[in-house]
């Protein structure tokens, strides 16, 4: 079986499904019509060339002509969401770009503002109430959880510090390195006086 | 034994293409006369056309739809360009085509088969793919179009079934331009001996049954299974299409050589 077809297949599928939730994304992807955009991603063993249309395609084609090709690490991706940090990526060499340089940021900006109405997706197949409900659970779920980690992690910390005095409070950390500086501060001194006097009996 | 004049087909043995004489072609394992092979192929598909794409995923188990992905993979297909899509039959290639070549570029889903063309066009219309696509009714073996027209021409799961597949290959390469590519997408012979044999299984035992049960016709997925063997393979249509004129050809086997795309340039 072709496997990258099949990854590319998916992934193909994915990205215009996100796009058709969005009911503005047409709009976005009006100036990218026609153009083609090829990103090597270093970790992938092929680099994948997205056309755009009323929709994207996706190809395993190395071959053709596109309008910007780009080359970069899955961790650049991430800082790739901004696009003020283009040009300090690409002096940082994580980023390599070739071509018009719109492209990227027109794509970019495509995956960037996607604004999908989750609530409003999910009302149609369970209806508003259990839709608002359901969210209304998850956020709720998020924040929630949010929260335990935070008072675990506090519990964790005050346990290790205050406790067992498995670790030194931050405090505590901080007044010992203001006593070494001290300490390095008078060392310094004394050696200097030292000297001093030494070239004094010296002289004498 | 009928004979060769008869309008009775004459079953030969499934181990290979034989020789047949000069008025006569293989339809699957049968011997029958040149002029009736294309009417014969017609019924077949005059009888699948309307479950095609719910047949082939069943029966590919959907894999159909990564071998025409690699296929278009391989096409180099720019926007403005002119690409013919033979015996595209529901327009999958097509669809894809007329997306990667925009409004400026053209899109041509040529069938022989009537009821095919007809399923294809309703299926594109209905997706909305409508300002680069033209649909014409066609016999590979004369196109009719113009020396030198398209900058790509492929056919998929198509070249099986054409009667005079050295005429339709010649025929394709005076449409193709200078410096275009044809694809060939077609069943071949699988490389390996277990999965050819299991292959065989399939195609023979459980192939026409799914046919019976869904689109009530076991006899067109046994001429089916039967066309598949008797296709030239691998080296054959490579150097068939050598022979046509094309250059640089090479061809690329998926699953195990169940399918390959042969890929050759017009200079």
């Amino acid at each position: 079986m072709p496997a990258p077809q099949l990854m590319v297949s998916a992934l193909e599928l994915a990205l215009n499904k996100l796009l058709h939730l969005d009911p503005l994304s047409g709009h976005r992807l009006q100036p990218l019509a026609g153009k083609r955009l090829r990103i090597q991603v270093r970790e992938l063993p092929w680099p994948l060339t997205f056309a755009f249309s009323d929709q994207v395609d996706l190809l395993l084609d190395e071959d053709t002509e596109v309008d910007c090709s780009m080359s970069l690490s899955l961790s650049t991706l991430k800082d790739m969401q901004d696009v003020s940090q283009i040009g300090q990526l690409i002096q940082q060499q994580r980023l390599s770009l070739h071509g018009d340089m719109h492209t990227a940021q027109s794509f970019s900006n495509l995956l960037k503002e996607l604004d999908i109405d989750w609530e409003e997706q999910l009302s149609c197949y369970v209806g508003d109430v259990l839709a608002h409900q359901t969210l209304q659970f998850f956020r709720s779920a998020r924040i929630d959880t949010r929260q335990r980690l935070e008072r675990l992690r506090q519990m964790l910390s005050d346990g290790a510090l205050q406790e067992k005095k498995l670790a030194a409070h931050p405090l505590a950390l901080e007044d010992f390195s203001e006593q070494v500086s001290q300490l390095r501060g008078d060392a310094a001194r004394f050696e200097a006086r030292l000297t001093q006097l030494e070239q004094i009996k010296a002289g004498k | 034994m009928s004979e060769p004049n008869s309008d009775r087909p004459q079953e030969i043995s499934p181990a290979g293409p034989q020789q047949v004489g000069e008025e006569q072609t293989h339809f699957g394992f049968k011997t029958v006369e040149k002029a009736r092979k294309a009417s014969m192929v017609a019924d077949v598909f005059h009888s699948v056309a309307g479950k095609y794409d719910l047949m082939n995923d069943l029966l590919s188990m959907g894999v159909h739809r990564l071998w025409k992905r690699f296929t278009i993979d391989c096409s180099g297909v720019r926007p403005g360009q002119r690409v013919l899509d033979l015996a595209g039959g529901t327009g999958d290639l097509a669809a894809k085509f007329s997306r990667l070549v925009g409004p400026t570029g053209q899109v041509v889903l040529a069938d022989i088969n009537e009821a095919m063309l007809k399923v294809g066009r309703d299926k594109l219309r209905d997706k909305g793919i409508l300002v680069n696509m033209d649909y014409v009714q066609a016999n590979a073996e004369s196109l009719p179009f113009p020396d030198n027209h398209f900058d790509l021409i492929t056919i998929a799961f198509g070249l099986r079934n054409v009667t005079d597949k050295e005429k339709a290959l010649a025929s394709m390469f005076r449409v193709l331009k200078p410096g275009g590519r044809l694809l060939v997408l077609e069943f071949s012979k699988p490389q390996i001996e277990l999965l050819s044999k299991a292959y065989d299984l399939y195609s023979f035992h459980v192939l026409p049954k799914i046919g019976q049960l869904v689109v009530g016709d076991g006899e067109s997925y046994q001429y089916l299974a039967e066309s598949i063997r008797m296709h030239p393979d691998q080296e054959t249509l490579k150097t068939m299409m050598s022979e046509a004129g094309f250059e640089q050809i090479t061809y690329h086997n998926m699953t195990g050589g169940i399918v390959a795309l042969h890929r050759g340039f017009k200079f």
